[in-house]
């Protein structure tokens, strides 16, 4: 019973991980909180919908529409909400406020779509095929979901750390300005980061509405309060840390929701995130130089 | 004609229960601290001001004070460990707070009705009780504004770095911003708990803290009557603009991001602001 809600756990962990990674790289090479990522999620998870109901695709075209249309949105995320004010050298408080008012505008239009109904994919779009491993109940989607995300977090990482546009990246999530003295364009790095994220929380927008079958435009919000956990937990702007501290995140909601209460379930996680504030504001792998980003000395 | 007035009263009390939430969020911001809490603190005083009126018969006064009350506790203890906090974190801390405060709410089901809501309020404060309680919250607001503690949240908003050479204890007076942020925000919550006949956790969720920050965002987070003038521009929008019901999120939303992009100081601090430098270009000019 606990080795079943652990790999439940897991399997949860690695959605939230995919859902982080994305909020995470735009912290990281921006220094804001984009709060329109759980609205672009949802967007993912109306497209993947409506391309398999709706334009009758098989699932997995659906899924690529749905991950280049997700990135497409995070690029016109980034031009109406935040370009103006990196132009303006805006205080970071202005950046939060405007991407709340896409994330307004997103959802909004997602409700008239929809006509604020709960959408489900029609019965056999994904085969419901259950395995028993030794003992343990574990199904198709389940594996895979896990196949997936550990094949978009690895090819994440490669791209950031083996490729030249990923150096990029890492060289404006250090400084935009010497990056720019050095050749590289900020705007067109900001243009990819936002692509990457918004197709990373598109990619897990479907892998959600599939995995509950259910697809509504609300479902953004408790996904961008988790993925505050995921960042705080694992170290701001941490790729690696993201992932540990998604698994961690998944697996403490499972084993509460199990064996507690599921309300209090998230009283316990956003408890675990305040505490995280208070004893290792860095992040459970961070530096002291992250510290010092965090708390006033 | 009494009806008509009497209509206009409801939305006249509406105006300033939403300003007094305002005003709770203008406090932080104004001293620079990212604090989101009111939202979670305001739901904490609602729903002391609610047991209180219903299971112990106390009069809305009293209500009032101890939800009051309730939030100075609440911010006090939240300042504790996120006055040291920086901007983001702040605010992160604050949307875990309001999580919390959401979750215990629906989780204490005895207490406070968890999902089902607590019902049966009695209506105990009407519009005179309503101005008097936002007379108090303005008049505390330009007191602080006017003091030494305005002129110190002033520098720590503007310049950490000039306020900590100036010898502005920073995390003292963020402590001080949440405290008085929480004292108001209790207010807020007990006049919405003494005039809404239901209190259910969502009413203090995402939603209300949204609504909060634009009212300050969109009305100005240094001019006093900034937070007034938006609270009153985003209430009686949805009354004015009758055809645009449906899409009201999606005009809040728009009207934030232009807001943020165009006029990122907001109505009353633009409008100020062109003021004085006109005031400034015509004595300039005067001058021989």
């Amino acid at each position: 019973m606990v080795l079943q809600q652990t790999i439940n756990g897991l399997i949860t962990g690695s959605t939230y991980a995919l859902f982080a990674l994305g909020f995470t790289l735009v912290f990281g090479v921006l220094r804001i909180l984009n709060l329109a990522h759980g609205a672009v999620f949802m967007a993912g998870a109306f497209v993947g919908l409506y391309a398999v109901t709706w334009a009758g695709l098989p699932l997995p075209l659906a899924f690529g529409v749905a991950v280049l249309v997700g990135g497409l949105i995070g690029v016109v995320v980034d031009w109406v909400a935040f370009r103006p004010l990196r132009r303006q050298n805006a205080a970071e408080f202005i950046a939060i406020v405007s991407s709340l008012g896409v994330a307004q505008m997103l959802m909004s239009v997602a409700q008239g779509v929809s006509n604020t109904l709960i959408l489900r994919y029609p019965f056999g779009t994904f085969p419901v095929v259950f395995f028993e491993v030794f003992g343990l109940r574990i199904s198709l989607l389940q594996i895979t979901i896990v196949a997936l995300v550990a094949l978009l977090v690895t090819s994440l990482l490669a791209f950031l750390y083996a490729t030249p546009f990923g150096r990029q990246i890492r060289a404006v999530a250090v400084s935009a300005r010497t990056a720019s003295l050095l050749g590289v364009r900020p705007d067109v790095v900001y243009a990819q980061t936002f692509f990457l994220s918004g197709a990373l929380a598109a990619a897990t927008g479907v892998i959600i509405g599939i995995a509950f079958n259910s697809v509504h435009f609300l479902m953004g919000e408790p996904f961008l309060l988790k993925a505050f956990v995921v960042v705080v937990l694992g170290g701001l702007g941490s790729v690696s840390g993201a992932v540990v501290a998604a698994l961690l995140l998944g697996l403490v909601q499972s084993l509460t929701v199990a064996y507690l209460s599921s309300a209090l379930s998230d009283a316990i996680i956003y408890s675990l995130l305040f505490a995280a504030l208070l004893v290792r504001p860095g992040g459970l792998f961070g530096t002291s130089s992250a510290e010092m980003r965090v708390v006033r000395q | 004609m009494s009806g008509m007035l009497a209509g206009y009263a409801g939305l006249l009390a509406l105006v300033l229960v939403n300003a007094v939430l305002a005003y709770s969020q203008y406090l932080v911001l104004r001293a620079g601290v990212f604090s989101l809490a009111t939202a979670g603190i305001a739901s904490l005083g609602a729903y002391a001001a609610a047991i209180l009126a219903v299971r112990w018969q106390v009069p809305g006064a009293l209500a009032l004070i101890a939800a009051g009350g309730v939030g100075l506790i609440a911010g006090v203890v939240l300042s504790l460990p996120l006055a040291r906090l920086r901007g983001v974190f702040q605010a992160i801390a604050t949307l875990a707070f309001v999580q919390i405060v959401l979750s215990l709410a629906l989780y204490a089901e005895p207490l406070t009705g968890g999902a089902m809501g607590f019902n049966a309020i009695p209506r105990l404060v009407d519009l005179p009780g309503v101005a008097a309680t936002f007379a108090i919250v303005l008049f505390v607001v330009i007191a602080v504004s006017r003091s030494r503690i305005g002129r110190a949240f002033d520098t720590i908003r503007q310049d950490e770095t000039v306020a900590v050479s100036l010898g502005i204890a920073v995390v003292e007076w963020h402590r001080l911003a949440f405290a008085l942020s929480g004292l108001i925000a209790g207010l807020g919550g007990g006049l919405m708990a003494c005039r809404n006949y239901s209190l259910v956790p969502e009413d203090f969720g995402f939603p209300l803290l949204m609504a909060v920050l634009t009212q300050v965002v969109l009305g100005g987070r240094i001019a006093v009557a900034g937070p007034l003038v938006g609270a009153a521009v985003l209430t009686l929008l949805p009354e004015v603009a009758r055809p645009l019901a449906d899409y009201r999120m999606a005009v809040n939303g728009a009207l934030l991001v232009l807001v943020a992009v165009c006029w990122p100081h907001g109505i009353v601090d633009t409008v100020a602001f062109h003021l004085r430098d006109r005031a400034l270009r015509v004595r300039e000019a005067v001058r021989p």
